[in-house]
């Protein structure tokens, strides 16, 4: 039997805090009972040599080694540091209030721990409870930083602390999905994803400590070269060009992208992973509001073809900086408003979290491009035939556009009325599930994470989509609509990793391309199974 | 002094930004079913902001009152959890009740006079706010003091602290409970303890039964209790309206011009001192500065 862990164990000395045991993830149903027995594969050892891989055998920072002694006990003051910053106004009055309110009144009733996918799904390992790295913070903090703490500690619940409780907790901040639906839950309000947050920004604020497929392949590139993927301007421009060819051969007549037009009514910013991994994406949305006749543009301005802002994840500065990029150039090209794409975090960010940031000029009114399309949709401009949807359709609910802005009904009176094959997961809209590639978690793929995430953390969204065609043969191609750039990245990343394509016949897209696909006078299907045309 | 402190602390925090979770309760009828915002309207910021607060209190009533979250969420534990939370609030309301039989007591003695209709009623729900938080507080406390002890992941995040809450609480339930059984079951007193507060002490009261052990543990450790209550997560009582109110349904859009603007460009001006390389902070660049510059390590 395992040892129970406990917050106290995070400081103690050994090679790995918490292995994962072959049969210990939650099963899942035939014909993935192979899958029962899996593990995150081990890296080898000359591979972590020289990192902090001791928490769970998986790596997701890749925090190098200090090279000496003293250099660890910096790096503890480091820490310490950090954390005291995080309870300054001057330092965090960003989220101040809402981290003392979260760290002064869990009542630790264990009452979010059900609701933890991740936690759930990995067979109920101790260092995933959502509420287990809250617990440490809130120890180190009461012990280290308040006046008698060392003293109190003994009532309060001790801990001690050292560089590899230091290095684990940065890991495992990366070990849950900000998806927060273990704050949703909680009776008396508390918010262990918030908490999770502080940490990470903590280590990439104080410590410069952060993925770097978030931090210098994320936001510095970003307002770098103009675009996390790397895209330049002109490459942006290339990318929308050759779409549109596509575009026209499939719709038969002729897509025009509008770039940098002064005064248009909508800026559309569109994640710019959709340019590269789903160009059907940005190419039905071009024809969408061609159709309708609306008045829009993009921007071909570095970051204004990229709406994404990782900052939201790990670092109010990054944040910051993005979120203003953005407004500035919204509001240079005087657009009435800024229409975010299929983007689940970009929503947040931009509309929600920078809503308290952006002043005078460049409060740029933002809208959901939800509520943009189930305007068009409805409104009769446009003629659809739903029977081109003739396949199964469900509907993965981003946990950013739902249970962080409330935005749940308009993608699905758009699919109650093109897609009649349209069924809910259980459950759904602010009480869904995350993809399992929330907060970074889709775009993180250094040394092993991928593996942890398709195995835990998109474990549970996996059984979803399952058991929502589960009345459906294996034979009929589904679809899942996930109107979210990340949210299909994890998506499709479960579908290759248990071969679900092939056994379940399960296909994931988007929105804006069903709504494609049922729209009347198309010559070809915009949505195709694997070699076969969604339609004739 | 702790939960005006609490509360002052809270109300001077610089404002935030906007981290609400949906469903946000104050929204319309419609949308508290689903979880839907304004958000989902076109063109939103067009329309006024308005928040409901009936429907708010449509939804803090039954969670204050039957803890109708932890109901839904987590039922084994509702079933200690309420007995406890309505043995403390029966507690409060049994306070409120002996303070006015106090003050009819001292100020309209004629229209309280003994045998009369209003004294009568005010024994009797004075006894029964009584009598049934005692007892749903003993259970409750007793019952959460062995959830603690049994069950295995309340217990492995259970500090010395925790135990000493609850066991105190316990206490304090026992002691009333063996007050009420054994010696004064109609709380006569407790009801000469409240006048005597109220009169400085002055007031002459004959009968005393009140002066045995329990009783008097009970009044101490009562008023203990609600000194130390504000200085513990229990604070959670009140608080719960700033994790509420100030943080889940805190969905207020920044208008141009609001008070909310104002304070964010207030906060603008702080300057912050975080070390990383990127941030470029120096405790003299403010956050504006920061936000419209670039990271350090770009070339």
């Amino acid at each position: 039997m395992k040892t129970l862990l406990k917050p106290a164990d995070i400081a103690i000395n050994t090679d790995c805090l918490c292995r994962i045991e072959p049969g210990e993830l939650a099963p899942l149903p035939s014909p993935y009972e192979d899958f029962n027995k899996s593990i995150p594969k081990l890296l080898k050892p000359e591979k972590i040599k020289n990192i902090e891989a001791s928490l769970d055998d998986t790596v997701a920072i890749g925090i190098p080694k200090p090279a000496s002694r003293e250099e660890e006990e910096a790096r503890v003051l480091q820490f310490l540091s950090g954390l005291k910053k995080l309870f300054e106004k001057e330092n965090n009055w960003t989220f101040l209030q809402p981290l003392l309110l979260s760290m002064e009144h869990c009542a630790r009733c264990q009452t979010c721990s059900d609701a933890c996918p991740a936690y759930e799904m990995s067979g109920r390992q101790e260092i995933y409870r959502p509420i287990f790295r809250s617990e440490v913070l809130r120890r180190i903090h009461k012990k280290y930083l308040r006046p008698g703490g060392k003293i109190t500690a003994r009532l309060t619940g001790n801990i001690d602390l050292n560089w590899k409780a230091i290095a684990r907790l940065a890991e495992l901040s990366y070990r849950c999905t900000l998806c927060r639906r273990c704050a949703s839950v909680c009776p008396i309000g508390v918010d262990n994803g918030l908490i999770n947050h502080e940490i990470r920004k903590l280590f990439s604020q104080e410590m410069g400590i952060a993925p770097k497929e978030i931090h210098d392949k994320g936001t510095v590139q970003h307002l770098r070269v103009g675009s996390s993927t790397g895209m330049t301007p002109p490459a942006a421009k290339d990318s929308v060009e050759f779409i549109q060819g596509e575009m026209e051969e499939i719709t038969g007549y002729k897509v025009e992208t509008p770039w940098d037009v002064e005064g248009a009514d909508i800026l559309l910013l569109h994640n710019a992973g959709e340019m590269l991994a789903w160009p059907e994406n940005v190419g039905a949305f071009a024809i969408i509001f061609q159709a309708a006749g609306l008045s829009w543009t993009m921007s071909s301005e570095a970051a204004g073809y990229d709406a994404v802002n990782y900052g939201l994840w790990y670092d109010d500065v990054q944040f910051s900086r993005v979120a203003v990029r953005h407004a500035d150039i919204a509001r240079r090209l005087k657009v009435k408003k800024i229409v975010m794409g299929e983007c689940g975090h970009a929503h947040k960010a931009l509309t929600v979290i920078a809503d308290r940031l952006l002043t005078g000029e460049l409060n740029v009114p933002r809208e959901s491009a939800m509520v943009t399309l189930e305007n068009i949709v409805m409104s009769g401009k446009l003629k659809f035939d739903p029977q081109k949807n003739n396949f199964p359709v469900t509907l993965h609910d981003p946990c950013n556009v739902v249970r962080a802005m409330g935005i749940v009904e308009p993608q699905r009176r758009i699919l109650r009325k093109i897609a009649p094959h349209f069924r809910e997961m259980t459950p759904h809209g602010v009480e869904n599930y995350c993809c399992g590639g929330g907060s970074g978690f889709a775009i993180m793929s250094g040394y092993n994470f991928s593996e942890w995430r398709n195995l835990v953390s998109s474990r549970k969204k996996f059984l979803q989509i399952l058991q929502a065609f589960e009345n459906e043969s294996q034979e009929t191609p589904k679809y899942v609509c996930a109107p979210c750039s990340n949210c299909k990245g994890a998506i499709r990343d479960i579908i290759g990793y248990y071969h679900a394509e092939e056994r379940s016949h399960l296909y994931y897209g988007g929105l804006v391309e069903l709504i494609v696909n049922a729209l009347e006078g198309m010559k070809k299907p915009i949505i195709n199974f694997g070699d076969q045309p969604s339609w004739e | 002094m702790a939960a005006l402190y609490r509360v002052y602390r809270q109300l001077t925090l610089p404002v935030h930004v906007r981290w609400e979770i949906y469903p946000v309760q104050h929204e319309s009828a419609k949308r508290r079913a689903y979880g839907g915002s304004y958000m989902e309207d076109v063109d939103w910021w067009k329309s006024p902001y308005e928040t409901s607060a009936v429907n708010e209190l449509k939804y803090m009533t039954p969670e204050i009152l039957l803890l109708r979250g932890l109901w839904k969420e987590n039922k084994r534990l509702w079933w200690l959890s309420f007995p406890f939370h309505l043995g403390l609030y029966l507690m409060l309301v049994n306070v409120v009740f002996l303070l006015i039989a106090a003050v009819f007591t001292l100020w309209s003695p004629t229209t309280y006079a003994e045998g009369g209709i209003l004294r009568l009623m005010m024994d009797m729900l004075i006894v029964a706010s009584g009598w049934f938080g005692i007892i749903a507080g003993f259970i409750g406390s007793l019952g959460l003091l062995y959830m603690r002890l049994a069950d295995r992941d309340m217990k492995l995040y259970a500090t010395p602290a925790d135990y000493f809450n609850i066991v105190y609480i316990l206490m304090f339930f026992l002691c009333a409970l063996l007050t009420i059984v054994f010696v004064d079951p109609f709380f006569v007193a407790a009801k000469s303890y409240l006048l005597g507060l109220l009169t400085v002490g002055t007031f002459a009261s004959t009968y005393q039964p009140g002066q045995n052990v329990f009783g008097a543990l009970t009044i101490v450790l009562a008023s203990l209790l609600a000194a130390y209550i504000p200085l513990t997560h229990m604070s959670h009582m009140f608080m719960k309206y700033f994790l509420y109110h100030k943080v889940k349904w805190d969905d207020a859009p920044s208008r141009p011009g609001s008070a909310i603007e104002s304070a964010v460009l207030q906060n603008l001006t702080l300057k912050p001192t975080w070390k990383a390389k990127h941030i470029g902070a120096d405790g003299k660049k403010s956050w504006r500065d920061i936000a419209s510059s670039t990271p350090n390590e770009m070339p």
